[in-house]
């Protein structure tokens, strides 16, 4: 057991640091939707352009081979240093490496460059009003026409698609076989007439996700990913990269949301008063064993090429203490807390979405009941 | 980045859970329950196989290995909830050999480690194996006092397979102090026995929920009672990754060894409560019973969280040591 970074790693995270302090991100934009956009954008192209958007790459594709942990150590950096999550991240952590798996070699030549530049953005078409956590119930459907495939349906959840020139898309190209056989994955082309995107307003008032109505979208053979037929198999490919990096991401932001909290109860004298300090030590306790839980995780995956038990646990423990970190701060700061449009208030509503996104905390459980326990299937 | 057991400390855990369970089922817990009386054929094997030396130098006797065998170890005797002294024995020769002087370490640390003398552990109101101890390590607040030969009154406490003893407060004003680093290694190794205790409630639960059927299917297929289970690993997991940490700082970090304890001791009083309380829940009626075991494993996990002085109290202490490291400026 080593707790410490390597030399190697230590050196890979001084050169990261080096390049954050020279490359300080600017100041947030509030409010402006597409200034969001447009921060996160640049930065990722200037990521890019040093080698830094996606480290876990391979070198020949403008990577850099990072291992587990070297890209566990880049989202810490990223977001210790307050810099911008990079704006195609689902391309960067989800299309990139199922079109390296399963891509033709003209599909990772098309492809992969502008992901990494943040040129084409990407989203992805999975879930659907009907098919959320029961992914493989969904309806959207690509029948053949004049040699092309024609998609309609509808999408749901898809963040970031008003920016994209792609989408991750699953379709149901075999009506009549088993549910898990008739899907194909497509990426479709979002720029036509017949893909209409609609932003969701959430419950904080912005709109990160979209609907996706899709009316006849017409799709060529040249992008099916992975084969006709053999779409789940294409989307466990996606669906098992998506907590890897982002967990360090998102542990780090855990940390300065309480580091800030902990800041503001201290100014206020509250940490005097017991019962306040051992609610925040409590939440000090979860931020700090989901951080020791994900690098137990990655030394697994690592030495033994798959997730064990704790791999389950760290993105419930995320929202988890997201959630009751947020409450916390309007228990303590009270009505400032709550004023609108502050960043206290956002927070605390756009945690209620923690535990649902990216599979919701019910799902979760049974997963973690059925495959790492092995209890009998749920009811 | 490792963080995970070498083969060797995955074959001393391994040893340790094969013995423990040929040694000392839950039925042999029970008799000592019942008894009165620590099992004293299991302690000779145990005293034979060094575990109570297991973290104390060669030099005094012991076996020179660090505080991830220590807390595997520990880990293990929790899984078998084992009647057995040695919690104590082998928490106060850690604490003595990292935290005493020569002639503490002298004193103290051949006999403990030969099963010659016998130590307890704790506060000085709850004191395991304190009754008749040749020497006591006391938690008192933040720090450990070393006391020789303390007065004590015996304690039966809802945890009949273990002994307690209240130790009387003027000889304990009378002790040595060892530091805060020796409370440290105490809270740690209280903390991987509460690990195993979860994990053993956990198994007996995913085993029970299982095969027990009620409307024609195993109980387990219920998600309320399934996700009753992954809570319980959650907090084991959580309860895991905090001891482990603490057992690599003790050897490799020792300056981060109070934080890392108070980090281990407050996720272990919490598992130590809600894990077995959900081993007895999930077991249903049965699980009330004498005759169903779990409860053994709830007994000990509410007095080991009694003797780490509950989470309470290290949650405010690291809220505040955290909001300090930020006031003074440091990441």
């Amino acid at each position: 057991m080593d707790l410490t970074f390597s030399e190697s790693e230590l050196a890979f995270r001084d050169d990261l640091r080096a390049w954050f302090r020279a490359h300080a991100p600017a100041p947030e934009p509030q409010g402006d939707e597409l200034a969001h956009f447009c921060w996160r954008r640049d930065y990722q192209r200037l990521l890019a352009r040093d080698g830094w958007a996606a480290v876990h790459w391979p070198a020949r594709y403008g990577g850099r081979g990072a291992t587990l942990t070297e890209s566990a150590i880049f989202f810490v950096e990223l977001g210790r240093h307050g810099a911008p999550m990079m704006a195609n991240v689902l391309g960067l952590l989800l299309a990139g490496p199922t079109i390296m798996s399963w891509g033709t070699d003209a599909q990772k030549e098309r492809h992969l460059g502008p992901i990494l530049t943040a040129e084409e953005i990407w989203c992805q078409g999975f879930s659907e009003p009907d098919a959320g956590s029961d992914l493989a119930s969904l309806k959207t459907r690509a029948r053949r026409e004049r040699g092309h495939w024609v998609v309609t349906g509808q999408k749901v959840w898809t963040s970031g698609a008003q920016h994209s020139k792609w989408c991750m898309l699953l379709a149901r190209t075999d009506p009549d076989a088993p549910r898990h056989k008739g899907l194909t994955y497509f990426l479709m082309d979002m720029e036509q007439d017949a893909v209409d995107v609609r932003p969701l307003r959430q419950i904080t008032g912005s709109s990160e996700f979209n609907e996706l109505f899709i009316d006849g979208a017409v799709i060529s053979d040249e992008q099916v990913l992975g084969g006709v037929g053999n779409g789940w198999g294409v989307a466990l490919t996606t669906l098992m990269n998506e907590r890897a990096g982002l967990a360090f991401f998102l542990q780090v932001r855990l940390r300065q949301l309480l580091d800030r909290l902990l800041r503001e109860a201290a100014d206020r004298g509250l940490l005097a008063d017991q019962a306040v300090a051992e609610r925040l030590g409590e939440l000090h306790v979860r931020a700090e064993v989901l951080r020791l839980t994900a690098y137990r995780g990655l030394t697994t995956v690592q030495k033994y090429g798959q997730p064990g038990p704790e791999g389950s646990l760290t993105k419930w423990m995320w929202s988890d203490a997201n959630q009751r970190l947020t409450q916390l701060a309007a228990d303590l700061l009270g009505p400032q807390a709550l004023a609108a449009g502050g960043s206290w208030g956002y927070e605390l509503l756009r945690a209620r979405g923690n535990s649902i996104e990216g599979g919701t905390t019910e799902v979760l459980k049974n997963i973690v009941a059925e495959r790492v326990l092995g209890l009998p299937k749920s009811r | 980045m490792d963080f995970d057991l070498t083969e060797e400390q995955r074959e001393i855990k391994r040893v340790a859970r094969e013995l423990l369970a040929a040694r000392s089922p839950l039925s042999r817990v029970r008799e000592a329950a019942e008894t009165g009386a620590y099992d004293q054929a299991l302690w000779r094997e145990i005293v034979g196989l060094g575990w109570g030396g297991i973290a104390v130098s060669q030099a005094w006797g012991g076996q020179g290995l660090g505080g991830i065998e220590l807390v595997v170890v520990l880990e293990e005797l929790g899984f078998a909830c084992a009647a057995a002294p040695l919690l104590s024995t082998a928490a106060a020769a850690a604490a003595i050999d990292a935290c005493g002087s020569d002639a503490q370490r002298e004193r103290w640390l051949p006999g403990l480690v030969a099963g010659d003398l016998r130590a307890g552990v704790g506060p000085a109101a709850l004191a395991l194996d304190g009754h008749g101890a040749d020497v006591a390590v006391v938690l008192d607040g933040e720090g450990a006092v070393l006391v020789a030969a303390p007065e004590s009154e015996p304690l039966e406490t809802i945890d009949p397979a273990r002994r307690f003893a209240a130790l009387a407060r003027s000889s304990v004003a009378g002790g040595e102090p060892l530091g805060a680093g020796a409370a440290d290694l105490i809270r740690m190794s209280i903390a991987a026995e509460v690990v195993g205790l979860c994990q053993r409630a956990l198994e007996m639960t995913v085993a029970y929920v299982g095969e027990r059927r009620q409307f024609g299917v195993p109980v387990g297929s219920f998600q309320a009672v399934a996700h009753r289970c992954a809570e319980m690993l959650l907090q084991t997991e959580s309860a895991r990754s905090a001891a482990y940490h603490a057992a690599w700082a003790a050897g490799a970090e020792p300056t981060r060894l109070g934080e890392a304890s108070a980090l281990a001791a407050a996720a272990a009083a919490t598992a130590a409560r809600e894990v077995p309380a959900s081993a007895i829940q999930a077991h249903g009626g049965i699980g009330f019973t004498w005759e169903a075991d779990v409860h053994w494993l709830y007994k000990r996990g509410e007095v080991d969280r009694a003797l780490l002085g509950g989470a309470g109290a290290h949650h405010a202490r690291l809220a505040r040591a955290a909001a300090a490291r930020l006031a003074g400026g440091s990441p």
